[in-house]
């Protein structure tokens, strides 16, 4: 039975002089204030906007004014209609709040981040000829009357019937040079000094070697950075774990320490730090190994810390109730606990790093990402094309051997020793000759040396100094805050359009769904194959194509971040659709409902949350990627970062960096937030 | 040889676990420590070997007031009180033998031990310790594969690697079925009598503690409102340590 309290007209006036005040007088604090920030929010927004650059003008008589405050002006309507309500006990949808949000907040990003549809269409040639190169990569050379071509998908046909109807074919095919620079080749060289020292070759003359191509250099960059960052993030997670610290007098101050460093860190993007990096050690393979591994140690450390949090604390006290000292209590008690995790982490983490050091190269220098600046420099696409097939190829194993054995590890069965003591003594030495064998190569390849991480560059105190004296002033504020709305609005653009592209996508890349039937299960693969390749490579070599389509800016970024988005969603959904608990669709079945009805009673209220949670995550990615973006020519807060590297502005350069930890965290915490309420 | 006066620990939420606790226990006693859950037993047993440190009072141990001494000191001391848990804390994903090892690492150095070194006699000593509670066949499978009973006697193997003097078992039987119940008191009666080793242990059924120990205390509230024979716990008495409502239940 309702019971209708008489209206308070003096609440819905309160919300009408301050948006929320109402609902605040009401006891529903948090969500006067949601409502409070929201408008205050919006308006600002919409002021901003039109005065920088008129989003939303429309001519009003003598006047010009932004369109954009009508629909806020629907949204304090809504406000007012809400506290109306809630002071009688009722409710009313937000639904509509949500609309006027969302509008005021797409219309803004849509010109902010200068999205051109028109270009989509208008320049759709250009696309064809980019996506004709992407398919028809330079990776075989034909050789027909004294010239060099590349012999593409069509020059392979034609060579492959002249086989097969017995006519001689046009010249000799070999690997092209172009995939020998991405693969690597055998060729004379200079022997190293232990080669001539073992005797096996001769001072002054050459000998024949394998010469890693710039793929090879990539996946060392990547396992070292792992490494490295795993030897480092063991002993420095203790310092960040609560558990461990809060028993040392002090230990906790160091804990609190540890935790806002490690999120300062992890805020910055390892491309970021890859500028940084530079200025200390110089360019190259090895200032990419360091800035992959001071943004992997951070998010290792912060992993394992947590790990170590959660451990139980029962082994620990049985250990200490032996006698046991700290150290032995720490390799008793804690290590054996949190090793499986602790290694899936570490898995997990070389897929990520692996991903990153296809990219660190844009501003490092090193790898498979230099190789794209320079092709891509000189308009060579069908030389581009190769590179990413081949980030596409390791990438795709990197993921299917790390999520492989993780899921071994995940299992946590036990291990059974099979064969011969000794045998598996050869085994283990077997392995850890390779292991080291590796661990050299890897090291000569990536240029690692120690001495020039002492040796800092000649420009790296100035930018420590300016650093800590960064520009605060109105000239600069305005354009990195601008630049950083446009890197946020991107983000959202992206998060939004690609999740609407991979709604429909995921349906089919789901096995419960179109991987039953024979007719229909090719669609399965073929989405899944879509999503996967997409996938793995990473947005900032994607944005070359989007810039050659619809030109450079801040909408070709987006454009890049949605393939990425469109990808990693994509997957995610079609998993959660897997995921749904067959039980409802039975018992709805039973009960007589219609197929449209099982999807919307049994199916729906299933996706919806992880749905949300998934879209939420992407948006913390994007926000990342979205700093980076401009890197590559995509726009956004990148750009502004690379000129004033560029230009040794460094104290410009570090205003652009606090920004970044500041909105990085911000929107953390906002989705954080997000994610609590709806979820 | 172990004196408990005026003990009182109150933790930092201000919850008052102890207050004011004072006994003995004699040598080759099996004494039974009873009362309510969250009557203050697992803190008294842990204010012992000072998992817990206590707020005042003293803990008199062989004549030593081990209160307040070092921690380095302390692990000395607690070599000689081995320790028996309700949820057996063994490390689940470690083997059977190292967890009985781990029951010597007061004796042997860090290194060594950290590097999972252990001397032919420790070894031997854990195989023979894992023999007497009837499971030196499962030495090497990994702890979370036994059941719930035999995992509690590798908790007994690993304190008797310790060669205590004292046993705390902190409710050793609260997660076990009443036949395993009676299996495991009936290893620490064992001990007890066989090897003189005095044993406290925190009890939750009544005719566990008639049937096996030697003398009982009982805690209120952090107080100490009982000590003296388990016989004379009478229906008065009963009612007066677990209050108004309770009434005797049985175990088998």
């Amino acid at each position: 039975m309702m019971t209708s309290k008489p209206a308070f007209p003096w609440i819905a006036i309160s919300s009408l002089l301050v948006p929320g005040l109402g609902q605040f007088l009401l006891k529903r604090r948090g969500r006067g204030l949601t409502i409070f920030l929201i408008s205050l929010l919006l308006g600002l927004l919409i002021s901003w906007s039109f005065a920088r650059l008129a989003i939303g003008s429309v001519a009003l008589g003598a006047f010009t004014v932004s369109w954009l405050w009508l629909p806020l002006a629907l949204f304090w309507l809504w406000n007012i209609l809400d506290a109306h309500a809630l002071a009688a006990d009722r409710h009313i949808s937000f639904l509509p709040a949500m609309f006027f949000g969302a509008l005021i907040v797409y219309v803004i990003a849509w010109n902010v981040t200068d999205v051109k549809l028109d270009r989509l269409v208008s320049r759709f040639n250009d696309a064809r000829s980019v996506a004709s190169n992407l398919f028809n990569p330079d990776v075989i050379t034909i050789s027909s009357k004294g010239q060099d071509e590349i012999c593409a998908w069509s020059c392979l046909y034609g060579y492959a019937g002249d086989v097969l109807a017995g006519r001689a074919p046009q010249g000799p095919l070999r690997w092209s040079e172009n995939l020998l620079d991405i693969v690597g080749r055998v060729k004379g060289v200079t022997p190293p000094g232990w080669l001539v020292r073992l005797g096996l070759a001769h001072e002054g003359e050459d000998v024949n070697l394998f010469v890693a191509g710039t793929m090879v250099e990539t996946i060392a960059m990547g396992l070292m950075a792992t490494l490295f960052s795993t030897i480092l993030a063991i002993p420095l997670s203790f310092l960040a774990a609560r558990n461990v610290m809060s028993r040392f007098p002090g230990g906790m101050v160091i804990y609190y320490a540890m935790r806002g460093l490690l999120n300062v860190v992890r805020a910055v993007d390892t491309i970021v730090w890859g500028l940084i990096v530079i200025v200390w050690v110089g360019l190259g393979p090895f200032a990419g190994v360091i800035a992959l591994t001071i943004h992997s140690v951070a998010a290792l450390c912060k992993l394992f810390s947590e790990e170590i949090e959660h451990i139980d604390p029962g082994p620990v006290e049985a250990v200490t109730t032996t006698g046991a000292d700290l150290i032995q209590t720490v390799s008793y008690a804690i290590v054996p606990q949190v090793v499986p995790s602790f290694l899936s982490y570490l898995l997990l983490r070389w897929d990520i790093n692996m991903r990153s050091a296809t990219v660190i190269g844009f501003v490092a220098g090193g790898g498979i990402g230099f190789f794209v600046v320079e092709t891509t420099r000189q308009g060579a696409y069908q030389q581009y094309a190769t590179a990413l097939w081949a980030v596409a190829l390791v990438i795709i194993l990197v993921d299917y051997l790390s999520a492989n054995w993780r899921a071994r590890i995940m299992e946590d069965a036990q291990w059974q020793p099979s064969g011969h003591a000794w045998l598996r003594y050869l085994w283990v030495g077997v392995f850890v000759v390779l292991g080291l064998v590796a661990f050299v190569y890897c090291w000569n390849l990536t240029e690692i040396s120690i001495s020039s991480l002492f040796d800092p560059g000649k420009n790296f105190g100035q930018l420590v100094s300016d650093f800590v004296h960064v520009d605060l002033s109105p000239a600069t504020l305005g354009p990195v805050f601008q630049q950083i709305l446009v890197t946020i609005f991107q983000a959202l653009l992206a998060t939004t359009l690609g999740a609407l592209l991979a709604l429909p996508v995921s349906f089919l890349a789901a096995r419960n769904l179109t991987g039953r039937n024979p007719l229909s299960i090719w669609l399965y693969y073929l989405s899944r194959a879509i999503f996967n390749v997409l996938r793995s490579i990473e947005a900032l070599l994607y944005v070359v194509i989007f810039i050659f389509w619809v030109g450079i800016g801040p909408f070709a970024g987006t454009l890049a971040l949605t393939m990425t988005s469109f990808a990693l969603v994509g997957k995610l959904f079609s998993e959660a659709i897997e995921n749904i608990d067959t039980g409802p669709i039975e018992a709805l079945t039973a009960t007589g409902a219609n197929p449209l009805q099982v999807i919307v009673y049994a199916i729906l209220p299933q996706l919806v949350p992880p749905f949300i949670s998934y879209l939420i995550y992407q948006w913390d990615i994007n926000i990342r990627m979205a700093t980076i973006i401009g890197f590559a020519g995509g726009g956004g807060i990148g750009l502004t970062l690379t000129t004033y590297f560029g230009s040794l502005q460094y104290h410009k350069a570090g205003t652009v960096v606090a920004f970044i930890v500041i909105a990085v965290a911000l929107m953390d915490f906002l989705s954080a937030k997000l994610r609590q309420e709806l979820v | 040889m172990l004196k408990i006066e005026n003990l009182t620990k109150v933790y930092p939420n201000g919850t008052h676990a102890l207050n004011n606790v004072s006994f003995d226990v004699q040598d080759g006693e099996f004494l039974a420590v009873i009362g309510l859950s969250g009557s203050g037993k697992s803190t008294l047993l842990r204010c012992i070997n000072r998992l817990v440190e206590p707020t005042s009072g003293h803990i008199f141990w062989d004549g030593r007031d081990i209160t307040s001494i070092p921690q380095a000191e302390m692990r000395k001391v607690r070599r000689q009180m081995g320790m028996i848990f309700q949820q057996f804390n063994l490390v689940r994903r470690s083997s059977v033998l190292t967890n009985v090892l781990s029951g010597r690492l007061g004796y042997v150095g860090t290194l060594p031990s950290a590097l999972h070194f252990f001397s032919r006699a420790d070894h031997e000593k854990a195989l023979s310790s894992l023999e007497q509670v009837g499971l030196a066949e499962k030495a090497h499978v990994r702890a979370d594969s036994l059941s719930g009973g035999q995992q509690q006697r590798v908790g007994i193997a690993r304190a008797l690697m310790q060669d205590p003097w004292l046993i705390l078992a902190d409710e050793p039987v609260a997660s076990l079925d009443p036949v395993l119940a009676h299996s495991i008191l009936k290893y620490l009666e064992q001990l007890n009598k066989e090897r003189g080793m005095t044993v406290m242990c925190s009890l939750h059924y009544l005719d566990l503690v008639h049937r096996y120990a030697t003398r009982a205390i009982a805690l209120k509230d952090g107080e100490l409102v009982f000590q003296g024979h388990p016989k004379d716990i009478d229906d008065a008495e009963f009612k007066r340590i677990y209050g108004q409502e309770a009434e005797r239940v049985s175990l088998v």
